[in-house]
């Protein structure tokens, strides 16, 4: 938010790592892939942090490996401060009435079998919410909370279109009630004049519920628009952090900038930042600063020491030495 | 399969049973009921024997006559039926229940479990079926049991291998992991969500593999290894019967055409089962055809007067999907000029028409689409302009390639996985240009320079697989040009591509526009009105298969006059830096969702989502209009929006 009262974190992640293996198997067993360095962040009550990259950043990664979806290693993830890395099986089922997922892909992310108040049921089923009687008023009102008609409970996915099925998926995330919600590219596939439709609507389910999102993308201006935080990933690095207008708008990280250039808009003047050659293989990053070989402004020294995040004032941080220049 | 994983999808199929699937269920019914009801049919014992009456022909009391020990035939194929199906169906189910519930787990649960399963499964898929059976039986005697015992274990690997590879194909959809972000316990995610999705291919693999246990049963009865004697069955009426083939070739027949029969009826109903159940199958015939454009004098041609400047005409096209009963109108009344060395833009949501207009220019219709009126006209290199549906097939692929190119979104599946980047671009280029080899692969590589390849002499010898998607799509963009065509149609080609990267292909597609010799033209097809402002001369904003707007792109970005284009432009967060949702700021939505093609509003097709539709936009069918300023709008109520926009 905004006006950030200083109350303790929803979501605290210090030094989350996650390695895939990939690539040949060699003499040592496997190469490994790190997805995810380092990676550190706070999420207040209500707060949406914007999550932006490219493919390969690890963005999509960080939310699951939040929700436990993927496994990971960290120093610390506390969710309403209790450490989530070794949570016994069945609290770690009682949270997930905490913690939410909406996808990216409407179709994909809807049982194509299950009519709507299937699965929605599942999820109150599961948790063991709105039972008997109470059931059939919250999947109308779940129904409505996402502006679709209780009429439409039994019928099956392939009858609504991809911005019915995202609302659905957003019906099915709010129906546990939960405080905290990884939306994953959720209005990525969908068409201009319906994501509006979806970010009002997330915008709205924040102000009445006061959850907190995970907001992940890769269309920066509908990060900005809907997030009171971003942070900027490259290859699985953490680049920027900071209050959404601010690193829109006054980008210190030269990755940050050059993304905000490449942007197409109706307003800008084409020009942008050229960077130079293709996004690093995960599997051969390069030393220092893993933005160094595309970075317009790298100096020798980005190459020796891997640039920490640090403080750039109004609530931001920078992992660059170079930030002198932007 | 579980009664769980069968009452969703048969429920399904009774709702709407499908017509395709009738024929063979009721064959295949048939041929199951008939043995079982052979008490009555005929009174004859199928094991009584009568060594007088042997091998006598038919007759009333024995229709089909009597073996060689004087037996009823028509009894004993029937009860034999009853003994080779029974074998068959029992086995194809305990090995069905056993393998989808190893294929499930393994899947679910990787690691060692999936370890165990596919390890087990190669195992016995490692033995020749009939050897395994034999040494089974030889090891613990012929018999009904031992039948179904054998045939179980050698058929539930391949169940457990389907399941298996279906499984993990369901587990790595978002609705699976949905469900473990709920919390849902494995057992309710495994039984509930996995089983009913993976139903039609085990259910397909049931099918086939009842026929095939059918088949080992009467084998291994022929070979005295299966049903006992005197008990009957098809195998060993077989056995019985051949050695007196020559004297009595009907003994022989009977139990062969019932056989043959029977296998028939089920693979018949497999194919059938396997078509209803894959959503795809649906579609039906005609899919890899390509719809030809119709003759202009079908639709009532008028000869125009050719501007010179003209590259390509798309007049009055109307699509209709071609369904039985009344045919759907996808795209009506479009109207597009293009011109030389100009960037038209086609925008428009999933659905507008966008896509399926390029691709009638291309002549590369889907087949079930057909051309209902319109023409479409292109100019060639030589100068001459050609109505498309004046061209043989044989012409039409001239066309393509050498006149007209296209680059499409997805760089990763538009290149051929197997072969090496610049064997395709060498065949592409030899299909249009009568060259030796070493010139067009000197010309491949000076292409991949120009599209801005590095270390273009190794990337020619090189797999797609090891380019990123942005240089594939540079590829494409090469290959596009290795004829030097007119006119570059370009449908998303930046859709799938990282922002810095689809920065870089714009820019490329730019400068390529402005250094082209003979002059390009581009029609690029995209949702994003951003790019559009970066890249185009001219923009057609279409809506559920009209043009609704057209004109300069920047008046029409800045100034639009359809409240279509501005409802999009509103809607789009890059248009109000100034809001945020924190600050209580809401985007301005367009309400509702487009129109489906066959249900389109009456009068104007946005009617119903316009902020400014007044009783009069659902009577009149509003025309594209022209405007001041080369432009055109298709709306009874646009001066006065000319007047908001100012």
């Amino acid at each position: 938010m905004t006006d950030m009262t200083p109350t303790r974190p929803l979501l605290e992640v210090r030094g989350l790592n996650k390695h895939y293996p990939a690539g040949k198997r060699g003499l040592f067993g496997r190469q490994m892939m790190q997805v995810l360095r380092d990676v550190s962040f706070d999420l207040y009550p209500g707060e949406v942090l914007g999550l932006v990259g490219e493919s390969g950043s690890g963005k999509s990664t960080i939310g699951k490996a939040v929700l436990r979806l993927v496994d990971s290693q960290s120093q610390a993830m506390r969710f309403d401060g209790r450490e989530l890395a070794g949570l016994p099986t069945e609290d770690l089922r009682r949270l997930r009435k905490d913690m939410q997922i909406i996808f990216q892909d409407p179709y994909a992310s809807l049982d194509p079998r299950k009519t709507i108040r299937a699965t929605l049921t599942e999820a109150l089923d599961t948790h063991g919410l709105h039972r008997g009687a109470a059931r059939q008023p919250r999947l109308v009102a779940l129904m409505q909370m996402v502006g679709l008609n209780p009429a439409f409970l039994d019928r099956r996915p392939h009858e609504f279109s991809g911005g019915q099925r995202q609302r659905i998926g957003i019906a099915r995330a709010l129906a546990v009630e939960p405080r905290f919600i990884v939306a994953d590219e959720a209005v990525s596939a969908l068409d201009v004049s319906i994501q509006a439709q979806v970010l009002n609507l997330l915008a709205d389910l924040r102000a009445k519920t006061g959850v907190s999102l995970l907001f992940i993308s890769h269309d920066l201006s509908v990060v900005r628009f809907i997030s009171d935080r971003v942070m900027v990933l490259y290859l699985g690095r953490v680049m920027e952090v900071g209050p959404a207008d601010q690193v829109h708008f006054a980008p210190r990280h030269p990755y940050t900038a050059a993304l905000v250039s490449a942007e197409p808009s109706l307003h800008k003047a084409p020009d942008r930042i050229r960077l130079t050659g293709e996004i690093p293989s995960p599997l051969n990053p390069p030393s220092g600063c893993v933005f160094r070989s595309r970075c317009p402004y790298a100096l020798p020294a980005c190459a020796t020491a891997v640039p920490d995040l640090r403080p750039a004032g109004e609530g931001r941080m920078t992992a660059c030495i170079r930030d002198d220049i932007l | 399969m579980t009664p769980q994983a069968q009452r969703p999808g048969w429920r399904r199929l009774a709702a709407a049973f499908p017509r395709r699937m009738i024929v063979p269920s009721v064959l295949l019914a048939a041929l199951i009921i008939i043995p079982f009801a052979a008490p009555l049919i005929t009174d004859a014992n199928p094991i009584r024997i009568s060594v007088r009456e042997r091998l006598s022909p038919p007759s009333w009391a024995h229709p089909l006559g009597q073996d060689e020990f004087g037996r009823d035939r028509l009894a004993r194929v029937l009860y034999g039926g009853q003994i080779s199906l029974t074998v068959a169906f029992v086995a194809t189910s305990i090995a069905c229940i056993v393998g989808t519930l190893f294929g499930l787990i393994g899947a679910y649960f990787r690691g060692p479990f999936q370890f165990v399963t596919t390890r087990m499964a190669d195992i016995v898929l490692c033995f020749p079926p009939i050897l395994l059976a034999l040494l089974v039986v030889t090891l613990f005697g012929p018999g009904a049991v031992t039948l179904v015992a054998v045939l179980s274990v050698l058929y539930f690997p391949s169940f457990a291998r389907i399941a298996f590879s279906e499984a993990l194909r369901v587990s790595s959809l978002d609705f699976v992991e949905a469900s473990r972000a709920l919390g849902t316990p494995s057992r309710r995610i495994l039984l509930r969500t996995i089983l009913p999705n993976i139903a039609g291919p085990v259910s397909v693999q049931y099918s086939l593999t009842a026929a095939a246990a059918i088949t080992i049963e009467s084998g291994l009865s022929f070979l005295g290894l299966g049903v006992v004697p005197p008990a009957p069955s098809w195998g060993q009426m077989i056995r019985g019967a051949r050695q007196f083939m020559e004297q009595d070739p009907l003994g022989i027949l009977i139990p062969c055409i019932a056989l043959t029969l029977t296998i028939y009826a089920i693979n018949f109903f497999c194919d059938r089962l396997r078509d209803t159940l894959d959503p795809k199958g649906g579609a039906g015939d005609g899919k890899d055809t390509v719809s030809r454009p119709i003759a202009s004098a079908v639709a009532g041609h008028t000869p125009v007067a050719d501007a010179p400047e003209t590259v390509a005409e798309i007049r009055d096209l109307r699509l209709d999907l071609a369904l039985p009963g009344a045919p759907v109108t996808l795209i009506e009344d479009v109207s597009l000029r293009l011109r030389a060395n100009e960037c038209t833009a086609l925008v428009g949501e999933s659905g507008s028409g966008k896509s399926l207009s390029s691709l009638a220019l291309m002549g590369l219709l889907p087949g079930g689409i057909r051309q209902s009126s319109g023409q479409l006209r292109l100019r060639r290199k030589s100068g001459e302009m050609v109505d498309l549906a004046t061209l043989t097939a044989r012409e039409l692929e001239q066309v393509r390639g050498h006149d007209v190119a296209m680059i499409f979104q997805e760089p990763m599946t538009s290149l051929n996985p197997v072969h090496k980047v610049g064997t395709q671009m060498v065949e592409a280029i030899q299909a249009h240009r009568p060259m030796s080899a070493e010139a067009a692969r000197k010309l491949a590589i000076t292409l991949l320079e120009r599209v801005g390849i590095n270390e273009a002499a190794r990337r020619f010898d090189g797999y797609p697989h090891e380019m990123s998607g942005g240089m594939r799509q540079r590829v494409m963009i090469a290959m596009a040009l290795s004829c030097e065509p007119r006119l570059l149609i370009a449908d998303e080609p930046t859709t799938a591509l990282d922002v810095t990267i689809q920065a870089e292909i714009i820019e490329l597609l730019r400068d390529l526009r402005r250094d082209y010799a003979d002059g390009l033209s581009l029609l690029f097809i995209s949702h994003n009105l951003g790019i559009v402002a970066d890249i185009a001369d001219r923009v057609a904003v279409m809506y559920s298969g009209q043009v609704v707007e057209e004109g300069p792109t920047d008046l029409v970005l800045r100034a639009p006059l359809h409240p279509y284009t501005r409802a999009l432009l509103e809607s789009m967060p890059s248009s109000h830096e100034a809001l945020h949702s924190a600050r209580g700021d809401r985007l301005q939505a367009i309400s509702g969702t487009p129109p489906l093609p066959n249900a389109r509003p009456s009068g104007c097709a946005f009617r119903d989502r316009c902020p400014i539709a007044i009783e009069a936009c659902a009577t009149i069918r509003p025309h594209l209009e022209p405007r001041p300023g080369e432009r055109a709008v298709r709306c009874i109520r646009a001066p006065e929006g000319q007047e908001v926009a100012a």
